[in-house]
């Protein structure tokens, strides 16, 4: 393989691997609340400059991918504690709003408090490096986000599939009334999931600073509607959906980069939304789900 | 002193604008079936959430005297209900259908502490339904009408019910599962179980049943030994369609 086709491969499969992170925590949570999360993104910009704080303050890095994780779950924990649960059982509408200005408050607050300039983040020199396998090389970050988002996903979907409280997320996204009767503790059924969602948010804040080296409180923008496309795209509500999204997504950016002239390279979301809008006539339900759900 | 197992008393319930059970009354004693039989929209499965604790009463008492000694129905939330033993088999079937039938019976089994119990009480409600076991892997969603009611009630008898809610177990059934469905409602009678159940099929459920009740605009207007209410002549005119 050539070394441009293997920078393609690596790029499109590290930005993927971000964009499925953070799909992945949207769907869990479109799936059990019915909402679309807004604030969503915002997490991802919650768990940067956490991370941020924590390196300035001298804490390693191991420890700093840790606790981006226990901080991006605590930030959706309370999102879903504070806005979501006393909004229960109100319209979708009143919902979609309240979700749009948890996203505004976020954002703003962190304005407030930390100003609009772009911040650097940056890596330890050894993720900075490339590393080389016959013939070819790669950024150590890459190969970093690439694997981590693997474990991590890996992890998830034990969690999701084969254990007691995954079998209630999925009774509970399907059928609330149905697991309520199964004896489900829903309240606490719900908070899990968003802090399993918002801590896979919380780390890809950590690895998207790392990867783009600067960050600012609207950040999280960019990866919310991202992270929301690819949900589309695979089907919403669908935790494989939003894993297969995601890497599509992230392929298909560095694909339009990579093919087309170099003039038309910053216009790489017309293209991505052009993709949306197509896929959307195509497959309204997403490309991976089976049949449009059934809710009773 | 044998005292009922579920003793209703003065429950008053509103739906939305409605006023659904006015002053309802009623009890079951332990290893009784009792029927509740009514018109479509006379109360029926409204009684039966207001016991699993999904509605709210305005007002009377639902005294449950359980394992773990009387308590009062009204005060608790769902999930505390189901751990008290009460365990609401819901109309419709409510399956999680994405969900394997294994893991919708290890749904049923889910509030329970006495896990080391769990294999045995599986291979019993493959006993009764072999359906189950043959499928144990397949999304519960691809069972047809009838396997799927056998897999609601195999769910709800591993959550160990003191008192069972059973609610319209034959709706939209074909005959032979009908069957199947009584055949296992006697069974578990024989083993000692307690019933409350709802059903549209009113012959079939007071040939079951100890007792019955019946519920008209959300007022109890009739009770008596299932075979008094079958041989009724009002009952046989309302709800057995015989017309002569």
């Amino acid at each position: 393989m050539s070394q441009y086709l293997f920078q393609q491969l690596v790029n499109g499969l590290s930005l993927g691997s971000l964009y499925a992170l953070i799909a992945i925590g949207f769907s869990m949570i479109y799936g059990i609340v019915r909402l679309i999360n807004f604030a969503h993104g915002d997490v991802v910009m919650v768990g940067a400059f956490a991370s941020l704080a924590m390196v300035q303050a001298g804490v390693p890095w191991s420890m700093v991918a840790m606790l981006a994780l226990v901080i991006g779950a605590a930030a959706g924990m309370t999102i879903e504690a504070a806005v979501f649960r006393p909004m229960r059982g109100a319209s979708q509408v009143t919902g979609f709003i309240a979700t749009l200005a948890v996203s505004v408050l976020i954002q703003n607050g962190a304005l407030l408090l930390l100003s609009g300039q772009q911040r650097t983040f940056q890596f330890p020199a050894f993720m900075r490096q490339r590393v080389s396998l016959g013939g070819v090389s790669a950024s150590m970050t890459d190969v970093a986000i690439i694997v981590l988002a693997v474990v991590l996903i890996a992890v998830l979907l034990f969690v999701v599939y084969r254990t007691r409280l995954g079998t209630a997320m999925r009774a509970t996204s399907e059928n609330l009334l149905a697991a309520r009767l199964m004896g489900v503790p829903v309240n606490r059924t719900i908070l899990a999931a968003f802090g399993m969602g918002s801590a896979l948010a919380g780390i890809a804040g950590l690895m998207w600073g790392g990867k783009f080296g600067q960050i600012d409180p609207l950040m999280g923008a960019a990866p919310g509607l991202k992270a929301f496309i690819a949900c589309v795209i695979g089907g919403v509500g669908s935790i494989g959906g939003a894993l297969l999204g995601g890497y599509l997504l992230g392929m298909a950016e560095v694909l339009f980069v990579g093919l087309l002239p170099p003039e038309y390279a910053s216009y790489r979301d017309t293209f991505v939304f052009l993709l949306l809008i197509v896929i959307l006539l195509v497959k309204p339900s997403g490309l991976f789900m089976r049949h449009v759900e059934e809710r009773a | 002193m044998n005292a009922p197992l579920l003793a209703i008393e003065g429950l008053n319930l509103r739906r939305g604008a409605t006023h659904v059970l006015h002053d309802l009354t009623l009890d079951i004693r332990r290893g009784e079936i009792v029927a509740l039989i009514g018109a479509n929209g006379a109360g029926k499965s409204s009684t039966l959430q207001a016991i699993s604790g999904l509605l709210r009463p305005l007002s009377g008492r639902i005294a449950f005297d359980g394992p773990d000694g009387a308590i009062d129905l009204t005060r608790l939330a769902p999930e505390a209900i189901v751990r008290a033993g009460v365990v609401h088999c819901p109309e419709g079937r409510q399956i999680f259908r994405s969900l394997t039938v294994r893991e919708n019976l290890m749904m049923g089994a889910y509030p329970r502490t006495d896990r080391e119990n769990l294999p045995a009480e599986l291979d019993r409600v493959h006993e009764l339904f072999p359906i189950l076991a043959e499928r144990a892997k397949l999304a519960a969603g691809s069972l047809s009408g009838g396997e799927q009611m056998m897999l609601a009630m195999g769910r709800s008898l591993l959550s160990k019910p003191v008192l069972l809610l059973l609610d319209e177990p034959s709706l939209g059934l074909a005959p032979q599962y009908i069957e199947r469905i009584f055949d296992v409602i006697e069974q578990l009678r024989s083993q000692g179980a307690t019933i409350l159940l709802i059903e549209q099929n009113a012959a079939m459920a007071l040939e079951i049943a100890d007792r019955g009740y019946v519920l008209e605009h959300g007022r109890i207007t009739l009770t008596g030994t299932g075979a008094d209410l079958a041989r009724n002549d009002e009952v046989r005119r309302a709800y057995l369609g015989d017309l002569g």
